[in-house]
């Protein structure tokens, strides 16, 4: 109800948590009012210098530090009532800091496209606080022909992903709230430019299985100021339900167990004047993993609330 | 409470229904999908062909069998009739798998150990490189490390000894003409075609006891895994009703001995000092130095004190007299008009990558974790082999020549990256960069080209009819690393035609072995 005196747009917080996999369906809990519209311009950076092969995290000199920077434009749209559409694609850039040993190029395009659904089943005041339940419904394929099975370079898993998300939000009159959600992302196959590849065993098909995930959530935050300051810190992984691990002193690939633990903080801040713009940023780091790089990250970028 | 029901409610209906819609995803292939088969020629006179390692086909001697009307055989028999009333499961998965042509299957095997042990030893954390122990395999990095001239040499000592054990079974099998124990007794069912060929030796069991034995000694890791694999195959020859007892211990007696030899000559081949000490390879990197005023550096970081396999070049050719009359010319001068065409054309496949040169650079990488290029033209070989419906001997047969002619091939290829020991792009081209990863060796010729070639050619010599497909397959793997700007054109056209001239040594073997 008071979220209804600023426009808020809070999609940004799909970086936040999955930043280096692929834009990911919202975690939040913010909904858009019907025929609201809310347009999102978003930075995001990670990079490694150590990553987890297997489970043993290694230094690489052949690849040196990896990094990664994405530009992602989003919009969220209040269709009806309580259900919202989603919408995101992310333009990756990926390359090896100088010198390294490899002198590997890295890569460019547009990744993912994203749609989701978003629907808020409960928003009921319970106590001193309001309770919300909220499911995400999301679809994302690739839309350039990047290649997956270039790791550490490749833009994304190269795969369909159909992820279905629950959450559940508590917020007190106070402004002070606790967040949790738990999704499953069901994963597709990826078409490398190769016909035969091993995965504990060999693979006759330029076909392969990118492993179907968990991901869970958990945040903590305070509004501030009239509700124009949001303040959140929160912790998210990424958990792949089968795949193999990368092997000794070689590259991953598309097929991989991939785990992925980290924490991170965000701030967001909703101006007065002009009305409607919104500014963010947050920093995250992959404190624990499987498979992947033990990537650092921030991001920053604006928002914007309009009525159609 | 209601709406929380039915978010529930609707959370599962979605759950079930995207389950669905990803339930479709096909099945992977993780070996050839083929079946026993109607084989094209018997080859009778298979016995007769020249071998390539053993003098005559009864350098290895088995007794005559006993007759299908003793007793002993007849007690044989019973066993299979059992055998094929109470079929399990498994052993019925097992006669499927092993098919009538298991060379293809222990091929397959091999490709999946290379690419098993195809793994670049790593840094220690002091930067230096510590290198796989034959005398230690267990210990880190395993031994071996299945590069290209490594697993080029596996299945070249694989096919061989398949080839002349079975030429060496056939013998035996046209002199004492045991008919199939289908044959003899109608209430055992012949899980294969029935292809008329005598059961002893059992061909199987020569290919199944001489591929446990050549790999466990080229992966020494996996011996228990291999013995499980030969122990499967050969007991699948009874549940299939195809072998007695008697067929298999003669045919794995054939196939134990012809190991044997083989693996005598893979002891003194000159393959265990061709990773030589960095005192050596840095003599030979002197010696081309000032031979030609260039040399070839590793630039991986840490860098690796040696390349990869230095004298490979002087290991035993199979069909080639002497390395030194297939060497190819003198490569470019750095800063010749020739070599600045190459490099600009580098520069240009580089900075306007395109998707289907980005396709053929990674279609015929066979890089690291992989089953390496000598591996691709096995895997072509077996879908040719398949389609053409060739017998075991056949089988063996072009498997031997593709192998023997790829590996004098690498022999080839490697004596003239160490004895010109020319730079890759990355170390001439400043700020170059590459799609493929750039490998532990001098540059010129290039392996890929050369291997592929003297694959294409083998290959066109047994199957005529493709020549043209393998031929162009050839082209495109060796542009491929030009494309993934590994090395210069001129390293892939003279490596091509240096894999064709090394190839028409062993075509010209092949010819002449009675097999045409």
């Amino acid at each position: 109800m008071k979220h209804n005196i600023l426009p808020v747009c809070i999609l940004a917080l799909l970086p936040l948590f999955a930043p280096r996999v692929k834009a990911q369906t919202p975690s939040d809990a913010i909904m858009m009012e019907p025929r609201q519209f809310c347009g999102v311009l978003l930075y995001d950076h990670g990079s490694f210098d150590q990553y987890w092969e297997g489970a043993k995290l290694r230094k690489n000199g052949t690849i040196e530090t990896v990094s990664r920077n994405s530009g992602l434009a989003m919009f969220a749209y209040g269709v009806v009532g309580q259900l919202n559409l989603i919408a995101g694609l992310p333009y990756v850039e990926t390359h090896s800091t100088e010198p390294n040993g490899g002198k590997f190029n890295g890569a460019n395009g547009l990744q993912d496209l994203s749609i989701a659904l978003k629907y808020r089943f409960l928003n009921k005041q319970l106590g001193k606080g309001k309770l919300a339940l909220i499911s995400t419904l999301g679809f994302s394929m690739p839309v350039s022909n990047y290649l997956s099975d270039y790791r550490p370079y490749s833009l994304g898993f190269g795969a369909p992903e159909l992820s279905l998300r629950g959450i559940i939000q508590y917020e007190l009159d106070n402004g002070l709230y606790a967040r949790t959600a738990l999704a499953h992302l069901w994963r597709g196959q990826t078409e490398a430019e190769r016909d035969y590849y091993y995965n504990n065993g060999s693979y006759y098909t330029p076909w392969m299985d990118v492993p179907n995930a968990w991901n869970y959530h958990a945040a903590l935050g305070k509004w501030f100021f009239k509700y124009t300051l949001r303040v959140e810190a929160g912790f998210s992984g990424v958990h792949s339900v089968s795949g193999d691990d990368i092997r000794f002193y070689n590259a991953p690939q598309p097929t991989n167990k991939t785990v992925e633990n980290l924490v991170g903080a965000s701030a967001q801040y909703y101006f007065n004047k002009p009305k409607g713009l919104g500014v963010l940023g947050y920093f995250n780091r992959v404190i624990q993993g499987r498979n992947v790089g033990q990537t650092t990250g921030f991001g920053f970028g604006l928002t914007y609330v309009f009525k159609i | 409470m209601n709406k929380i029901v039915r978010f529930s409610i609707v959370l599962a209906g979605i759950a079930v229904s995207a389950v669905f819609t990803l339930s479709c995803e096909k099945d992977l292939p993780t070996r050839a999908d083929y079946s026993a088969y109607a084989y094209a020629s018997l080859d009778a006179n298979g016995g007769s062909w020249k071998p390539v390692l053993l003098t005559s086909p009864d350098q290895i001697t088995v007794p005559a069998p006993a007759d299908v009307n003793s007793t002993a055989y007849q007690d044989e028999l019973a066993v299979l009739r059992l055998a094929a009333t109470n079929r399990t499961a498994e052993e019925v998965a097992a006669i499927a798998y092993w098919t009538n042509n298991p060379t293809l299957r222990w091929n397959e095997i091999a490709l999946e150990l290379v690419a098993k042990y195809n793994l670049i030893p790593g840094p220690n954390e002091d930067g230096s490189y510590t290198l796989p122990n034959p005398a230690d395999p267990g210990a880190t990095p395993n031994f071996p490390f299945a590069h290209p001239p490594y697993a080029v040499r596996a299945l070249a000592y694989l096919s061989v000894a398949q080839f002349d054990g079975l030429i060496a079974a056939w013998h035996y099998k046209f002199t004492h003409n045991r008919p199939a124990p289908y044959a003899v007794d109608n209430s055992i069912p012949a899980a294969y075609t029935d292809n008329q060929l005598p059961s002893y030796p059992a061909d199987g069991a020569v290919v199944a006891a001489a591929s446990r034995d050549i790999l466990s000694a080229m992966f020494p890791l996996e011996k228990d895994y291999l013995a499980e694999k030969a122990a499967e195959h050969m007991a699948s020859l009874t549940w299939a009703g195809v072998n007695v007892q008697s067929d298999i211990d003669a045919g794995a007696f054939i196939g134990e001995e012809v190991a044997k030899i083989a693996l005598n000559r893979a002891k003194t081949d000159g393959m265990s000092k061709a990773q030589c000490p960095k005192t050596v390879s840095d003599s030979i990197k002197t010696a081309a130095f000032d031979r030609f005023g260039w040399k070839w550096d590793n630039v991986e970081s840490p860098p690796r004190p040696v390349g990869l396999t230095p004298l490979f070049g002087q290991v035993t050719m199979w069909n080639v007299p002497t390395v030194e009359e297939v060497r190819p010319p003198v490569p470019p001068t750095p800063g010749s008009p020739e070599y600045l065409e190459n490099e600009q054309e580098l520069k240009h496949f580089a900075d306007n990558m395109t998707s289907e040169w980005r396709r053929i650079a990674n279609f015929w990488q066979d890089g690291l974790g992989t089953y390496t290029p000598p591996g691709h033209w096995n895997r072509i070989a077996k879908e040719y082999i398949i389609k053409y419906k060739l017998n075991p001997l056949r089988t063996a047969r072009a498997f031997a020549y593709l192998n023997m002619a790829m590996m004098d091939g690498g022999i080839s290829c490697w004596d003239a990256k160490y004895y010109y020991h020319y730079p890759r792009p990355i170390n001439l081209i400043p700020g170059f960069k590459t799609i493929a990863g750039t490998p532990n060796f001098p540059s010129y010729t290039s392996g890929h080209s050369v291997f592929s070639a003297a694959g294409a050619e083998v290959l066109s010599y047994i199957f005529p009819e493709e020549g043209l497909i393998f031929r162009n397959w050839a082209l495109e793997a060796a542009i491929s690393r030009v494309y993934g700007g590994i090395h210069w054109r001129f390293d892939a056209e003279v490596g091509t035609a240096q894999g064709i001239q090394v190839a028409n040594y062993s075509i010209n073997v092949a010819k002449n072995d009675g097999s045409e």
